[in-house]
């Protein structure tokens, strides 16, 4: 038994009433709104239904790099200390229901089929782009990486630094701090963090961030990174992403000197394509060539690679006209994208 | 990601074999347990396994 009742979590469990969800269909989504493609998620919270802290979030590179029984066990027993003495209660998000999508109810309800998680993130997204509210900034790039701004945690020490990089060791954040607020919200988890981040305006340069530090609060502010939103969306079953099955890195500096590009353009190299590309016909890109426009384009203001401005500018089944550089001849080539479909 | 699942799977199995602790499995039941005993709520969110 690797975590019986007589440890330190069962032992905290116990002063809980613990609720395991695994059917969304009449969770009201609007208070429990989070990320939908995370495995696993959790919420401390009273009968009142006032959520002191979130515990979940991942990474792009697996679902579980912020997850632990250390850092979990931290969060339990933090809890029950709120629950002790609540802060004050924040103003209750707007309702919202799995029912009140219809395209999701189509294909769930209706069919009696489990509405998980993340379908109701996928179908929000759907009716977002219908309706014309998609912004993908926001709703495609949903969780940032801490790592972007240089934050790499001591996961089992909860919000302790274990390394400051970056843009956060510019701020002057330290090994060893505790984050404690972000943009003035306290936070006590990652998934806290990771959701206060993730509601940070897409245009914002900077952060507030108070960290703790020697028993002291150390208030600073963080300049963010160019595209400190981004985050790989390949874990993600999103509809409203064009698929196009190849993956590229962004050129140097040099290398745009080099080929007469624009030092601000997405020109990119093409590192992998997939079979499938070839399977689909969608493309006849080949490993090593540069996309250096994409239907005449060769900057955004967004976007620093083709792939990112395809995601961006692009809905799936859309098609688009690149123009490639191979063993110094230019292409024209088109391209054509799909939109996957999951369990639809 | 599996490791974690299996831990508190087996957490959970260990507090649903003790008299004292309940894993509900609904969420309307678990605010009235609450409002009921004073004690917060530990809610989890997982994908059906």
């Amino acid at each position: 038994m690797l975590s019986p009742k007589d440890s330190p979590l069962g032992k905290l469990l116990r002063q809980y009433v613990p609720v395991r969800i695994i059917r969304m269909d009449t969770i009201d989504i609007g208070l429990f709104e989070h990320d939908r493609n995370n495995t696993i998620y959790f919420y401390i919270l009273n009968a009142d239904e006032q959520i002191y802290m979130r515990y979940g979030g991942r990474d792009n590179a697996s679902p579980d790099t912020y997850l632990n029984i250390e850092s979990l066990t931290l969060a339990a027993a933090k809890g029950l200390e709120l629950h002790a003495n609540p802060p004050p209660a924040p103003a209750r998000p707007k309702p919202d229901f799995p029912k009140n999508y219809p395209m999701l109810v189509e294909r769930t309800f209706e069919r009696n089929q489990c509405v998980e998680c993340h379908l109701i993130g996928d179908y929000q997204n759907l009716h977002r782009q219908k309706d014309g509210t998609l912004d993908k900034l926001v709703h495609l790039f949903r969780s940032p990486d801490l790592k972007t701004v240089g934050i790499l945690l001591d996961v089992p020490k909860g919000l302790v630094l274990k390394e400051a990089t970056g843009a956060a060791a510019a701020a002057g954040m330290q090994a060893g701090d505790r984050l404690a607020k972000w943009e003035g919200t306290t936070v006590w988890t990652f998934a806290d963090v990771q959701h206060r981040f993730g509601e940070t305006p897409r245009t914002a340069k900077e952060a507030k961030l108070t960290v703790e530090r020697g028993g002291k609060m150390v208030e600073l502010t963080m300049t963010l990174p160019p595209r400190w939103w981004w985050a790989e969306t390949k874990f993600r079953q999103s509809s409203v992403e064009p698929r196009f099955y190849f993956d590229d890195r962004p050129l140097t500096a040099d290398d745009k000197k080099a080929m007469g590009l624009p030092a601000d353009g997405f020109a990119s190299m093409v590192k992998y394509v997939s079979s499938i590309a070839r399977t689909m016909e969608l493309h006849a890109l080949q490993e090593g060539d540069v996309i250096s426009a994409i239907d005449g384009k060769r900057v955004d203001p967004d976007a620093h690679t083709a792939t990112l401005f395809l995601i961006l500018r692009k809905l799936p089944g859309e098609s688009a006209m690149l123009e490639v550089l191979r063993g110094g001849q230019k292409i024209e080539m088109p391209l054509k994208t799909i939109q996957m479909s999951f369990r639809k | 990601m599996r490791v974690l699942l299996l831990i508190l799977g087996l957490a959970a199995m260990a507090m649903g074999q003790d008299d004292d602790i309940v894993w509900l499995d609904n969420y309307a039941e678990a605010v009235k347990a609450a409002k009921a005993t004073g004690k917060p709520i530990f809610l989890e969110f997982r994908c059906e396994p």
